[in-house]
């Protein structure tokens, strides 16, 4: 078990990564800190599952977005679980949204959900894990960090500064021991509805555009993370690790391993 | 490269890089509106250079972190200039606070360095849609991909602007609207600001260089850090017909300084 007595926070426990995140997690070990908006709600079967195998884990519906909040959070529950080992910030607002016709609401949401929050999150992580002089930090971005989207530019601008924090955080934070990554995640089952586009063709068959045709899980994240996570990434620091099975680098589509159908002219 | 007929309008045009900028595109036959929030003697100066060329400016202000300003200073310059072909959005804060940010000051420069680049867009869109033609540029730095060591929130920007930038890119290229990023290293920009103004010169780069009695250089291969007018250089070719093809770039100019 490669996070015995580690206590990790997650944040959006919710969502189907951060699901995926706490059971792996925990499976090596880890105590946990959720950050779930539900209130545990959406995740009780694998809170009941987690805590039946002897995982401690709090729940928190905490606004992340603001430092008050996320810092009276992190006191309480340390006093339940210890302080802080590894924040894993994980979460993915994803709205539609155009350069040209966007509004500023849906801009400041996107925005403040994917980056604010990972800002609060590092600070006030960060500050907790200088003083005991280590700590681990995980963003969990996506391609997007790097490859437009065509549907929400607010989107793509919010994992490409969360990439940026990492690296700051990476020097800033090293320098008291803490390691910080981020992971530019994708593309996952249901992505071309998530990134439904006019404007690109990007998601058009995309699972072939994985060379291997085989698209990669929460799972697949979970394992990453936890590998970051532990001792084992001990000279790890600053790194963002794309992990898309080779999607970006697609180019040509005939050479594609997708099945052809009769009526293909090629 | 003349840009003679065409309307620029330069955000943060009263210091530094916007007033090289503004004055570097008059000097090519731009009309300039020269923009501004703080520095109204700036701005003024930055007229009274442009005139000195014998060059057209009005000056307009705006704070970009606010909708209703930015879209009434665009609809100030339609009303002087008659519409906008080339917009550089260069205004931005810089706080030099690294995880010292709190709530407030990471909304101000997330509102003014990121919000304000893309709304200055959304802005002058019609009006480049109108003639079917238009040069968007946005003064980045080597911050959306080095990290700064001096604030944190900074490098965020400037990372969301290289992604605001493509994404801009694919969805106005229909228009016929090319939408580029610079990213400069240091410009010296000689003056001294303001807190919130101050231009960029890491204070450690320069203690250090004095207490081992080096030269800040020593970071340039080209032996100096950049100027205003080598970044109005940059965005002239980039407004230019010659740049008709270029569009989601982000050009580093930086005297090769993120090699060392």
């Amino acid at each position: 078990m490669r996070l015995t007595d580690k206590v990790v926070w997650i944040t959006d426990a919710d969502s189907p990564s951060g699901q995926a995140l706490l059971l792996r997690m925990a499976a090596e070990g880890a105590s946990l800190l959720l950050s779930s908006a539900s209130g545990g709600k959406g995740i009780e079967a694998q809170l009941a599952r987690v805590r039946q195998a002897g995982t401690k884990a709090f729940v928190a519906a905490a606004d992340l977005t603001r430092s008050s909040e996320t810092e009276r959070m992190l006191d309480e529950a340390a006093r339940e679980l210890g302080p802080v080992d590894v924040l894993v910030h994980n979460g993915n607002r994803v709205v539609p949204i155009s350069v040209e016709s966007g509004e500023e609401t849906a801009f400041l949401d996107v925005m403040n959900a994917n980056a604010k929050t990972a800002f609060v999150c590092a600070k006030a992580a960060g500050k907790r894990m200088e003083a005991r002089r280590s700590g681990k930090i995980v963003f969990v971005g996506s391609i997007h960090a790097e490859k437009p989207t065509g549907s929400s530019f607010a989107y793509s601008a919010s994992k490409a500064a969360v990439k940026m924090l990492a690296r700051e955080a990476s020097v800033v934070l090293g320098r008291h021991g803490i390691s910080v990554h981020s992971i530019e995640f994708g593309p996952v089952e249901g992505d071309d509805e998530t990134f439904r586009s006019e404007l690109s063709l990007l998601y058009d068959s995309y699972r072939y555009k994985v060379p291997s045709g085989v698209l990669g899980t929460h799972e697949d994240l979970a394992e990453l993370v936890t590998f970051l996570s532990s001792d084992d990434a001990r000279y790890l620091n600053g790194a963002d690790i794309r992990m898309d099975g080779g999607f970006l680098m697609h180019y040509l589509d005939f050479k594609t391993n997708k099945p052809q159908t009769a009526g293909d002219a090629s | 490269m003349s840009l003679a007929g065409k309307v620029a309008l330069v955000t943060g045009a009263g210091t530094g890089i916007g007033q090289g900028v503004a004055v570097g595109l008059a000097e090519r036959g731009a009309k300039v509106a020269v923009s501004y929030h703080a520095s109204a003697s700036g701005a003024m100066e930055t007229v009274r250079r442009i005139e000195e060329l014998g060059g057209e400016a009005i000056i307009v202000r705006a704070d970009v972190a606010v909708k209703a300003e930015i879209d009434a200073m665009a609809r100030e310059v339609e009303r002087h200039f008659g519409g906008v072909d080339i917009l550089v959005n260069n205004a931005a804060l810089q706080l030099n606070y690294n995880f010292e940010h709190d709530d407030d000051s990471y909304d101000r420069q997330m509102n003014v360095n990121l919000k304000g680049y893309w709304q200055c867009m959304q802005a002058v869109i019609p009006s480049m849609k109108a003639r079917g033609s238009g040069r968007i540029v946005n003064i980045s730095s080597v911050h959306a991909k080095r990290p700064t060591d001096f604030d944190t929130v900074y490098a965020m920007t400037k990372g969301g602007i290289k992604m605001l930038t493509r994404e801009a890119a694919i969805e106005l290229g229909k228009y016929g609207i090319t939408v580029n990023a610079i990213e400069p290293g240091a410009v010296n920009v000689g003056r001294q600001g303001t807190k919130e103004t101050r231009p960029f010169v890491p204070p450690e780069l320069a203690e250090r260089a004095r207490r081992e009695k080096r030269d800040v250089r020593w970071k340039f291969p080209l032996g100096r850090v950049g100027l205003p007018s080598d970044v109005a250089s940059l965005v002239a070719y980039i407004v230019s017909d010659e740049a008709v093809f270029l569009t989601g770039a982000a050009i580093r100019l930086d005297g090769g300084s993120m090699l060392l």
